[in-house]
C-alpha cells in the first residue's frame, strides 16, 4: 500500500467540490430551445476541435485545414487537436458557450451533447450534395427525431479474421461472406475443433488484454445480443430486451468460448498464428494482412438466430450549438467530406469511407476488395432501434443516457467473461439502467 | 540513500520543565494571547483542512440528499435520503456497495499487520553498518518512487492469465511443468490476494524507511548494558528495540491503515486492463469514482463517501484510542 495517491483523492473531492457548480452553470435558463445556430455571414475565422488520433489521422486533418484556408479567402480555419484519452471529457467539461464552431465527438457520444444543447442541427448549414453523398450507416448514427447532428467521414465495422492455413489445415468450413454466415453452434464447434488441434488449447483471440468493462465490451460484443434478438434499449427501457432467455443464453455461449479464448496480453496472438481466429475491427486490416499476407480471410460474426450483426460508427463532426458563424462552419464540413479528403483520411487509417462515392472508389473495400465484407455490412444499416434479420450494421443507442447504457452493460459483459451467471448479470443491468432514466426522466431530448 | 534522524525526543516519563520566562509573575489574559497565538500558528493547517476536507465533505453531505447529474439540462432534484435508502436497502446496489465495504475491510485487516510487521522486519535486516548499505535500503525502498499506476501495469504482465504469464511460468518451471495456466486475477479468491501482495511490495519500503529512522534513534548504550546483562537477540528485541520504536510503531500502523481505506489506483488500472473480478475486488472509494465520473451520477457518488467518511473516522477514533492506551503521552 503506498502513499496511495492522495492526489487521486484530492482529484475526487475537488471533482465532486466544483461538480455542482458545473451541473448547476448547466442547468440555468440556457439557450434557445431549438438548437439551430446562426448562420452568420459566412465569413471570418472558425475555431475547430478534433481528437488526435493516429499520427497519419492527424497528419491528414491538417493538411485538409491547409488547403481549404489557402484555397479561398472568405473563411479562416483554426484548428485545436485535443489528444483522444481525454477528448470527451474536455467537450463534456466545457460549457457550451465555450465550444468551437465546429467540432470532432465520438459516435455514441453525439446524444449526450445535443441533450446538453453543446450541439446544433446541421441540416441548414452544410450543402444537400454533402447530405446525400453520405452512407445511409453514418446518416443513421447522426440522426435524432429526423434532424442531422453529426456526419463521418469514415465508420467502423467488426468482423472474424482467420488464418486459412490453420483452418484448412483443420478441416473447418467457413463462410464466404454474409449469406452463409456460420450460426454461433457452428463457430463453437470450429474453435473447439481448432483448439484441440492446438498446441496450447486456445485458438480463438477476443481481445480481452484491455478488458471488457468500457466501450470496446459494448462495441465488441452488443452485436451478440442484437445477433439473439435483444436490444441494448428500446423505447428508453431495458427490462424485456436486453435481459432475454435468449440473450442469455447466448451470452452463456461466449462465457464458453473463455477456455478455448488466448489472453493475447502481447497482442500479438493472430499475427503469430496462436490463435487462427480473431474478433475484433477493420482497424487489425493492416497488422494482420501484413503478417498473414493472402492467408488472411475476412469473416463475419456468428448468428445467433437474428441474422449476423456489427457495430458501427465512429469519430463525426458536428456544430458547436453557439456558433455565430454556421454557414462558414457549414462550408468546412461540405470540404471535408468532399472525396479528396475523405480518401485522404480513410486512406490514413484504414477506415471505411462515410461517403458513398468514395467508398465506391475505395481498393479495400470495393466489390471484390479484401474488406467487401465490412462494406456490405455498412450496405445494410439497422439503425438504432429493433433489428431484424434483414439489416446487419446496428448502431449503439442514440439516447443521452448512453454512458449510463454502455457502462452497466459493459460490466455485465465483463462480468459474465469472469464467470458470473449470465441471467443474473443481464437482468441486474437492465434494473440499473431502467432506473437512471427514471431518475433523469427518460432523458427526454428537447 | 540516507535517512533522516528525527530530532530525539524528550524521555519518556520526566515531566518537561515549565516554560521559563522573564517575569515572575503572570499577567492575566496571557492565557488568552496564548490561544490567540496558537490559533495564528494552526491557522495554514487549519485553512488547508477545512478548505480541501471541511468544505468538499459539507458539499458531499448537501448532495447526497440530491438527484444530481453531471452534464444534465435537467434541474438538480430533492432527493431527500433516497440515495441512502438505495446504498443498504435497494438489492442491486446495496449489494456491490456492502461487497465494496467487505472488500476495503478485508484489505485492511490484511494489509496493516502484514505491512507494518514486514517494513519492521526490513527495517531491523538494513539496521547494520555493513559497506554499501545505502544501496540495499535504496532497492527496497525503489517500488514506493514508482507511481502506483505504472506498477500494477507490470504486475497485470506477472499475473496474466495464461501460460505465459511471468508468475505462471516461472511457476512451470518451479513444479516441472506440473502447473497449468491459473487465472490469478479472474479467479474471485485470488483476485484480492493479488491487489493486496502487489500493494504490500509497493509500499512497504516507505513504511520501512520511517522505522529505519526510529531503529535509529535507540541509544547503542542499552544494546551494551543488555549484552553485558547477557539478554539474548530476541530479549533484546523484545525489551529494547519495542519499547523503543513503541511510538514510531503506533504511528506507522496508523498511516497504514489510513492509507489502506483509500486504495484505488492498483484496482482502477487492473480493471482498465482487464481479466480483474470486479465484484471481488472493487473498492468504496472505486466505486464512488466510477459512479461519479463513468455514470455523471453525483447524488450517489456522494452518498457514498459520506458513508465511507464516516466509518473511517469512526475507525480511525477507534484505533487511537486503542493505542494511547499502551503509551504514557
Amino acid at each position: 500500500m503506498s502513499s496511495i495517491s492522495r492526489k487521486y483523492r484530492r482529484t475526487a473531492c475537488t471533482g465532486l467540490a466544483l461538480a455542482p457548480l458545473v451541473a448547476l452553470a448547466a442547468c440555468g435558463p440556457g439557450g434557445p430551445a431549438d438548437t439551430s445556430a446562426e448562420a452568420g455571414s459566412g465569413t471570418g475565422t472558425i475555431t475547430v476541435w478534433a481528437h488526435q488520433g493516429q499520427a497519419g489521422e492527424s497528419t491528414a486533418l491538417q493538411n485538409t485545414v491547409k488547403s481549404f484556408n489557402s484555397s479561398q479567402n472568405k473563411v479562416k480555419v483554426k484548428l485545436t487537436l485535443i489528444p483522444d484519452t481525454d477528448y470527451t471529457k474536455t467537450l463534456t467539461a466545457t460549457d457550451a458557450s465555450k465550444l468551437p464552431d465546429v467540432m470532432e465527438f465520438d459516435g455514441p457520444t453525439m446524444a449526450n451533447f445535443v441533450y446538453n444543447k453543446k450541439l446544433a442541427a446541421i441540416d441548414d448549414h452544410v450543402s444537400v450534395k454533402t447530405m446525400a453523398n453520405a452512407t445511409d450507416a453514418i446518416k443513421a448514427q447522426g440522426e435524432i427525431n429526423g434532424k442531422h447532428y453529426g456526419l463521418g467521414m469514415y465508420d467502423s465495422g467488426l468482423g472474424i479474421y482467420g488464418n486459412k492455413k490453420l483452418l484448412d489445415a483443420a478441416g473447418i468450413k467457413y463462410p464466404t461472406g454474409l449469406s452463409d454466415d456460420w450460426t454461433a453452434a457452428e463457430f463453437t464447434a470450429a474453435v473447439t475443433n481448432l483448439a484441440a488441434k492446438d498446441s496450447d488449447g486456445k485458438s480463438l483471440d477476443l481481445q480481452e488484454s484491455g478488458g471488457y468493462a468500457n466501450e470496446w465490451g459494448t462495441y465488441g460484443f452488443a452485436p451478440i445480443v442484437w445477433s439473439a434478438g435483444g436490444s441494448l434499449l428500446e423505447n428508453g427501457k431495458a427490462e424485456g430486451v436486453l435481459d432475454t432467455p435468449a440473450v442469455a443464453s447466448a451470452l452463456k455461449t461466449f462465457q464458453d468460448w473463455k477456455k478455448y479464448t488466448d489472453p493475447n496480453t502481447d497482442g500479438n496472438a493472430f499475427a503469430k498464428g496462436r490463435v487462427a481466429l480473431s474478433w475484433v475491427g477493420h482497424w487489425m486490416y493492416p497488422t494482420y494482412s501484413k503478417a498473414l499476407g493472402d492467408d488472411l480471410v475476412v469473416l463475419p460474426l456468428p448468428d445467433f438466430g437474428n441474422g449476423p450483426k456489427t457495430g458501427q460508427g465512429s469519430w463525426q463532426w458536428g456544430i458547436g450549438a453557439n456558433t455565430k458563424n454556421g454557414k462558414a462552419a457549414g462550408a468546412f464540413l461540405d470540404s471535408l467530406l468532399n472525396d479528396t479528403n475523405v480518401t485522404a483520411m480513410t486512406t490514413a487509417n484504414g477506415a471505411p469511407p462515410g461517403t458513398t462515392s468514395v467508398l465506391a472508389k475505395s481498393d479495400l473495400y470495393k466489390q471484390g476488395g479484401p474488406l467487401q465484407l465490412f462494406a456490405d455490412q455498412l450496405a445494410k444499416p439497422c439503425g438504432d432501434s429493433h433489428s431484424d434479420k434483414s439489416c446487419v450494421a446496428v448502431t449503439r443507442p442514440v439516447t443521452a443516457g448512453y454512458p449510463t447504457v454502455t457502462a452497466k452493460f459493459s460490466q455485465a459483459l465483463a462480468g459474465v467473461y469472469g464467470g458470473a451467471d449470465p441471467k443474473a448479470a443481464l437482468e441486474k443491468a437492465a434494473r440499473a439502467i431502467d432506473q437512471d432514466f427514471s431518475d433523469n426522466d427518460g432523458y427526454k431530448l428537447p | 540513500m540516507t535517512t533522516l534522524s528525527p530530532a530525539p525526543a524528550a524521555p519518556a516519563g520526566r515531566k518537561p520543565p515549565p516554560p521559563s520566562t522573564s517575569r515572575t509573575h503572570e499577567r492575566p489574559g496571557r492565557r488568552n494571547r496564548d490561544g490567540l497565538r496558537g490559533l495564528l500558528m494552526s491557522a495554514p493547517a487549519l485553512g488547508g483542512l477545512i478548505a480541501f476536507v471541511g468544505v468538499p465533505f459539507v458539499y458531499a453531505v448537501v448532495l447526497s440528499f440530491y438527484n444530481v447529474r453531471l452534464g444534465s439540462p435537467l434541474q438538480p432534484r430533492f432527493f431527500g435520503i433516497e440515495q441512502y435508502r438505495r446504498l443498504f436497502t435497494d438489492p442491486d446496489m446495496s449489494g456491490p456497495f456492502l461487497r465494496a465495504l467487505l472488500n476495503n475491510l478485508t484489505f485492511t485487516v490484511v494489509v496493516v499487520p502484514v505491512q507494518t510487521g514486514l517494513a519492521l522486519a526490513l527495517a531491523i535486516l538494513l539496521n547494520r553498518k555493513l559497506k554499501a548499505i545505502g544501496v540495499f535500503r535504496s532497492l527496497f525502498f525503489l517500488p514506493v518512487v514508482f507511481p502506483m499506476a505504472l506498477v500494477a501495469v507490470i504486475w497485470r504482465l506477472i499475473l496474466a492469465r495464461s501460460g505465459d504469464g511471468l508468475l505462471n511460468s516461472a511457476l512451470d518451471a518451479v513444479s516441472f511443468g506440473n502447473w497449468g495456466a491459473f487465472d490469478w486475477l479472474g479467479d474471485g479468491l485470488t483476485a484480492m490476494a493479488s491487489i493486496i501482495v502487489l500493494s504490500i511490495w509497493q509500499g512497504v519500503g516507505f513504511q520501512m524507511v520511517i522505522l529505519l529512522a526510529g531503529l535509529q534513534q535507540i541509544p547503542g548504550e542499552l544494546y551494551e548494558a543488555a549484552e553485558l546483562d547477557r539478554a539474548s537477540r530476541w530479549q533484546q528485541f523484545r525489551h529494547v528495540t519495542l519499547p523503543g520504536i513503541r511510538g514510531t510503531l503506533a504511528f506507522v500502523a496508523m498511516l497504514t491503515s489510513v492509507l489502506s481505506f483509500r486504495v484505488f489506483d492498483q484496482v482502477y488500472v487492473l480493471v482498465k486492463g482487464g481479466g480483474l473480478d470486479e465484484d471481488a475486488t472493487r473498492t468504496v472509494m472505486y466505486q464512488a469514482v466510477t459512479t461519479a465520473f463513468d455514470q455523471n451520477n453525483i447524488g450517489q457518488a456522494s452518498a457514498i463517501t459520506v458513508v465511507f467518511f464516516l466509518i473511517v473516522v469512526a475507525l480511525t477514533l477507534i484505533q487511537r484510542r486503542v493505542v494511547r492506551t499502551g503509551n504514557e503521552d
